[in-house]
């Protein structure tokens, strides 16, 4: 068996009787950027957090690295190297940016590097270093963003989880934040995105999933499935 | 009756209430802490002060140990108390939702009262020590030398959580569970120990909160429901989930309490406190200092 | 099956009835004067009338109110103090409905202004400290309450249990009926959808605060009715008495020992409850308190949700048990 970074093996994910996801496998290889989509409550956040063991799947494996995760925790989920940046960004408001960043590096493996992960942020996102000891709910959307993602970085992932990063920013904060992702990919981190934004998206990633009421409806490579007739139509809404 | 006190006598109530609302106070912290980590109102707050008390009048009556000395005892205690607490009960029940863990305090409250009443008796005790009488002037104003060591050992254990929480990381993810329990998993943090430690520290005050009381007042069981009732009012004085807050709001509540108590009568003093802890609640939920207090 | 169902309601209906007649009949063959039982299920009709008016509130709605104590007190208060001024008599039933009425006003002024304000813990904060004001209030109410000793009243108005143990009975069945009515209505269904989800309920239309205050005062009702009958009961009414916790404490274990939110809950709890309770201050008079303790941290840790939840979680599986042990008995014998 060829061992992908992070693999999903017909996976069902319930909140009470309602089913979220079923029967969803995909899988992503080190060092690509692998985009999830598809129209809002189909199952994304979903996919995420079951990844994060934030919410139980009911049946199904996932596999990082090779090895099944069945039975960890969230925490040992990031000491495993797998970071979400959630939904909605989620900072600590009452708290400052440094601290952020400083529970960002929380596994006990990542603090000897916490210097030295907050200077990398601060190098790849200058406007946090302003801000260092503001509270982090007075931050402006995009700078929300850039510390939510600065923050799961500090736990040095080898494969960051973004969900829906782009949400409420403005289009130019946007190209400058998938620059930034590719950017994050270049230097060795596996990504996987899950985006609204499907343009963009696919522009950056490698590999693309369409996701249908918790479904996999189709995928492919994103050069590919943007000439597929039936993606454009049903996902981008373009009709020929 | 006067309703107009001196100035000597104004300062003197003052720094009564202050003395009083600083065990208050104390209690209120860990109170706010626990209730703003896990939501748990734990009632039975002031119970653990009273067995405190308890523990340090035996330390005394069969060992000898000086009261301030016994701290040293009773803090690890504490921890060790409140951590089981938490990993044997509070956790398990917390999924249940508020008024499961509302009313597992209760019980808590119920059982410690009763095992107290059974050991010790109703009969209203008190702990004396060499220091205990002496006091001295500066004025007119009169200043009891345990009231003072009380409000300092009080004001260490505040500094001593105040930068636990700002400092360490594990003060911070104490800080940042409270706010966003989900998002603390999504960092790494195991909500579940970050609690236990926030609940062993909320008792460990409640333990120190309890050596100062014994120090200055008479007690019994029921008083520990009383001292969970006054510390919540400290809380609503003072806003939830701050530390400084708790402290403020508990000395707040020990002026009103003093001056009520002098210019109306004793007996009102509670009702006048209740009466404006209620009118807090309804006019100013996030307490009377607001946003200033939000911080730690 | 809709038969089924119908008869499954009857059954239900009948058992109830025979139920009633059971406690109707009861001082018959019992010295209600001597007799324990009649003691025991005085108490216990009570304590299931106070139940069922907080299940009201905080199971139906849930809004955890913490002060059914003051209702109880102010109900009892209002007793002695009318009779004692001549303005009732004893077992007057103005007295009880001014009682009832005082507590259900007070409850509509606290309501008003703690509900419309206040949600969830903090509403349960308010409401404690309500209590803790009227037994202040009572404390220093001077000649009018008489302070800490309390108010005394003419004992040898005393004639017989009977009037006692059922007025308490006839409380409690019309607590049930009111209940049930309320429930089975679109007001209780207003009231779940509060308590499930509060925005979603004012979204559509549901007068939350109004709901809310209603069931809180009906509550109080019913509360006041109780602390009424028991200042008949006691004739005297002091703080450490009528104002004690224990009129909300206990009643509310009841509640959730039995199951919240359930119309059989809190019956089945009180009975349960009052039983052990009885056991225990019998056979150890000594750490009675303790037990009553240690009782509900074990609930509350092993039960959160209460018997009747999980009865009915776990009907299935014990009907099939039984099914398959009638089966295996028939075949055995044929
Ligand atoms: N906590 C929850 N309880 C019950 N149902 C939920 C919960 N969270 C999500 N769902 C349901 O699960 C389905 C998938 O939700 P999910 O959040 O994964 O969608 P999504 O693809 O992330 O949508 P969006 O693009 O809007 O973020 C939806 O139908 C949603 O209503
Ligand atoms: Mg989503």
């Amino acid at each position: 068996m060829e061992n992908h970074l992070l693999e999903l093996r017909s996976v069902d994910v319930s909140y009470g009787d309602a089913q979220a996801v079923g029967n969803f496998s995909f899988y992503i290889d080190k060092g690509k950027i692998i985009t999830l989509v598809g129209a809002n409550g189909a199952g994304k956040s979903t996919i995420l957090n079951a990844i994060s063991k934030i919410i139980p799947t009911s049946s199904g494996e996932i596999f990082f690295s090779g090895m099944s995760t069945a039975g960890l925790k969230p925490e040992d989920i990031v000491k495993l190297g797998i970071c979400q940046v959630p939904e909605g960004r989620h900072l600590f408001t009452k708290l400052t940016v440094l601290e952020n960043l400083e529970l960002g590096a929380y596994p006990v493996h990542t603090r000897p590097f916490m210097k030295d992960s907050i200077e990398k942020a601060f190098t790849l996102f200058p406007i946090l270093k302003e801000r260092i000891n503001q509270s982090s709910g007075t931050l402006s959307g995009g700078e929300q963003q850039m510390l939510a993602i600065a923050r799961a970085l500090m736990a040095r992932p080898k494969l960051l989880m973004l969900d829906e990063p782009s949400l409420g920013l403005a289009p130019k904060v946007v190209s400058l934040l998938f620059k930034t992702i590719k950017k994050l990919n270049n230097d060795g981190v596996t990504i996987l995105l899950v985006e609204q934004n499907v343009h963009q998206a696919m522009e950056i990633a490698d590999y693309a999933y369409v996701l249908q009421t918790g479904t996999c409806k189709m995928d492919g490579h994103c050069h590919d499935l943007l000439k597929n007739s039936d993606f454009k139509n049903t996902i981008l809404g373009i009709r020929e | 009756m006067s309703y107009f006190p001196s100035l000597a006598v104004f300062f003197q109530i003052i720094i009564n209430g202050t003395f009083l609302g600083t065990m208050y106070g104390v209690a209120a912290i860990g109170l706010s802490l626990i209730f703003g980590c896990m939501q748990v109102l734990f009632i039975a707050q002031g119970t653990m002060m009273i067995l405190a008390a308890y523990s340090v009048f035996w330390l005394v009556y069969f060992m000898s140990i000086d009261p301030l000395i016994s701290i040293l005892i009773i803090i690890p205690v504490f921890l060790v108390l409140g951590w089981i607490m938490y990993k044997g009960m509070f956790q398990r029940v917390s999924q249940a939702g508020p008024s499961s863990t509302l009313l597992l305090a209760f019980g808590l409250m119920v059982f410690m009262e009763s095992m107290m009443l059974f050991i010790w008796s109703p009969n209203i005790r008190s702990v004396k020590t060499s220091y205990s009488t002496s006091a001295f002037q500066i004025g007119d104003i009169t200043i009891s030398v345990s009231r003072l060591i009380v409000t300092v050992v009080a004001g260490i254990a505040t500094c001593l959580v105040y930068l636990f929480l700002k400092k360490t990381m594990t003060g911070k993810a104490i800080r940042g569970v409270s706010e966003d329990r989900v998002t603390g998993m999504l960092l790494g943090i195991n909500p579940n120990r970050v609690s236990a430690i926030t609940f062993a520290i909320g008792i460990a005050m409640a333990g120190v909160a309890g050596v100062a009381t014994c120090l200055i007042y008479p007690f019994d069981p029921y008083f520990g429901f009383l001292f969970s009732l006054k510390a919540l009012i400290a809380i609503a004085f003072g806003g939830l989930g701050s530390v400084g807050g708790a402290l403020l709001g508990g000395i707040i509540l020990g002026i009103l309490e003093s001056l009520s108590s002098y210019t109306i009568s004793p007996g009102w003093a509670d009702a006048i406190a209740y009466a404006a802890f209620i009118l807090v609640l309804i006019f100013r939920p996030q307490g009377l200092l607001g946003k200033a207090a939000d911080k730690v | 099956m809709l038969r089924l169902n119908q008869m499954k309601v009857h059954t239900k209906y009948i058992a109830g009835l025979i139920v009633v007649i059971f406690f109707v009949l009861c001082p018959l063959f019992l010295n209600s004067e001597r007799s324990y039982f009649i003691y025991f299920l005085y108490t216990t009709f009570i304590y299931i009338t106070i139940a069922q008016g907080w299940n009201l509130i905080a199971g139906y709605t849930g809004q955890v109110s913490l002060g059914q104590h003051a209702f109880f007190g102010l109900g009892a208060y209002i007793t002695a103090i009318t009779w004692r001024a001549g303005l009732t008599g004893y077992f007057d039933p103005l007295a009880f409905l001014l009682s009832g009425t005082g507590a259900l006003l007070l409850a509509a002024i606290v309501g008003v202004v703690l509900l419309s304000k206040l949600r969830d813990d903090y509403f349960s904060l308010g409401t404690l400290g309500i209590g803790e004001i009227l037994r202040v209030a009572a404390l220093n109410g001077g000649s009018f309450t008489e302070g800490a000793a309390g108010i005394s009243l003419n004992s040898t108005a005393y004639k017989s249990m009977n009037h006692y143990y059922y007025t308490a009975l006839f409380i409690m069945l019309f607590t049930l009926v009111v209940i049930v009515l309320l429930i089975r209505s679109r007001v209780g269904l207003a009231l779940i959808a509060i308590r499930e989800d509060e925005t979603a309920a004012s979204a559509n239309g549901i007068p939350v605060l109004r709901y809310k205050i209603l069931a809180f005062s009906i509550g109080a009702f019913v509360t006041g009715l109780c602390g009424s009958l028991n200042a008949y009961y006691i004739f005297h009414v002091h703080p450490p008495g009528v104002l004690s916790l224990n009129w909300v404490v206990i009643p509310v274990l009841m509640c959730i020992l039995g199951g919240a939110g359930t119309f059989m809950g809190p019956i089945l709890g009180a009975f349960v409850l009052s039983i052990a309770f009885e056991l225990t201050s019998i056979w150890m008079p000594e750490i009675h308190p303790i037990f009553s303790g240690a009782f509900i941290v074990l609930v509350t840790l092993f039960m959160p949700s209460g018997i009747m939840y999980y009865i009915t979680n776990h009907k299935s599986m014990i009907m099939r048990r039984l099914r398959l042990t009638v089966f295996k008995w028939m075949n055995q014998k044929a």
